[in-house]
């Protein structure tokens, strides 16, 4: 395709050139009432389709960003219906709390669980209450549902709290009948069994029916009688001589805790607060 | 030459003027996007006689100013020196030749934006310094670099011989 390129223009080219630059030269110099009209019929005219391309593709432009907004707006809405179960079960815990709260009346300090993100979490966990809000140490720690644990720790806003998943947590037991006492402990610190519970030291002559609930017993003065720690699961394998020791599925799970009450004082229970963890249970 | 390289050419050049209306939007700042309108131009240009191309670059360039009538005529004015100036150019160096042709995109580009910087007077100070000395010449590579893959790709169609500078 040669087209005339290789010279460098004829008379006529510069003609041409010379016409298109007067032409040029008017239409700067026009006024805008011969411009304006001019402009438009070249605008409804020639460029229409092009300007509708034009428009068609801002159009595009605009829908494609109106997804992506919508579809972030779903993400979101997503998002926030995973988190809409675990939000029921925190309020109904929250509600249990509350009851139990109402229960205690007094000598209690509530406390919400600032769990962190590491693999020994259950073991032990920050509670925010401490000194100044009267918490001591060896104060039991529960939740609507039973024994969490005691503080092992105290600050000034904060404590630590030993849950009955640390290994030398230890707490005199019974069965809710009273009929049989032991010693609660972790029943391993590996293997499936980790988060069970166990009461030793059952004398072999006694006999602790399944799905029995075992309460703490009150001895020893630390952990008041009468809160739940677990429901008997069976017996286990290591029986020794002349005790049983017993499996126990535990009451509460440390790592599903959000919020705990923290056991300062005298309660309305006085020694036995049993009739106050009436409705575990029934708790989610 | 066969006769459907020419039709080929023009598509090209369609294509290039669609893209302007379309694509182009789309590519970021529109102070540095490249002009495809502008390319479809001096790639006619480069091909033809300095008088079409000087009547090519009053076309577009009237188009142009309908498109953005406060400086109505001088984008007329400024494709018109554009289109001549190209093409005499061309004929001057004779060279078909990649890295000449990028120049020629380049340089047509940078003249059509002083041109129309100059004529419009809209452009005052500093911000004339900046759309000359910044924005012009980043809108003309990439111009020159879109030219120039264009004509890598399908340079058969265009008729364009590369040879070596």
């Amino acid at each position: 395709m040669t087209i005339e390129a290789d010279r460098y223009g004829s008379r006529a080219d510069t003609l041409v050139f010379l016409g298109c630059l007067a032409l040029s030269i008017v239409a700067m110099t026009v006024p805008d009432s011969i411009r304006r009209p001019f402009s438009q019929a070249l605008r409804q005219t020639i460029l229409a389709p092009l300007l509708a391309l034009q428009e068609e593709t801002a159009t595009l432009k605009t829908s494609q960003a109106h997804v992506d907004e919508i579809t972030a707006q779903r993400d979101s809405a997503m998002l926030a219906a995973t988190f809409l179960p675990e939000l029921r079960s925190e309020n109904a815990r929250l509600r249990s709390l509350l009851g139990l709260g109402q229960r205690l009346q007094t000598g209690y300090v509530p406390a919400e669980v600032l769990h962190e993100s590491g693999p020994t979490d259950p073991l032990t966990f920050l509670v925010s209450a401490g000194r100044t809000d009267g918490v001591k140490t060896l104060d039991p720690v529960v939740s609507p549902e039973g024994l969490v644990g005691v503080v092992s720790a105290v600050d000034e806003q904060t404590s630590v709290v030993a849950t009955w998943a640390h290994p030398e947590f230890r707490a005199a037991a019974m069965a809710a009948d009273g009929s049989v006492y032991g010693i609660v402990a972790p029943h391993g610190s590996e293997g499936p069994g980790i988060w069970l519970l166990e009461l030793q030291g059952v004398p072999y002559r006694s006999v602790v029916p399944d799905s029995a609930l075992i309460v703490s017993s009150g001895l020893g003065g630390v952990i008041p009688r009468g809160i739940p720690i677990g429901t008997v699961m069976g017996q286990g394998v290591d029986n020794e001589h002349w005790e049983r020791t017993y499996l126990l599925r535990p009451a509460v799970h440390p790592a599903s805790v959000t919020h705990v009450m923290i056991l300062t004082g005298t309660t309305r229970g006085g020694g036995n607060l049993r009739e106050l963890f009436q409705d575990e249970g029934k708790s989610p | 030459m066969r006769r459907t390289d020419k039709y080929r050419f023009w598509f090209v050049l369609a294509g290039l003027v669609l893209l302007h209306f379309s694509v182009r939007s789309r590519l970021g700042d529109d102070r540095i996007a490249p002009d495809f309108l502008l390319l479809a131009l001096l790639m006619y240009t480069i091909r033809a006689a300095p008088g079409p191309s000087a009547g090519a670059g009053f076309s577009v360039g009237i188009i142009r100013d309908a498109l953005t009538p406060a400086s109505f005529g001088a984008n007329a004015l400024a494709h018109t020196l554009v289109g001549y100036i190209s093409s005499w150019s061309k004929a001057v160096f004779f060279a078909e030749n990649l890295f000449v042709n990028g120049c020629i995109f380049f340089g047509g580009t940078w003249i059509r934006n002083l041109v129309v910087s100059l004529a419009s007077g809209e452009l005052k100070g500093q911000t004339l310094v900046w759309e000359l000395l910044v924005w012009s010449p980043l809108q003309s590579l990439m111009t020159a670099l879109v030219g120039v893959l264009v004509l890598i790709v399908l340079g058969r169609w265009l008729s364009v011989r590369f040879t070596d500078a």
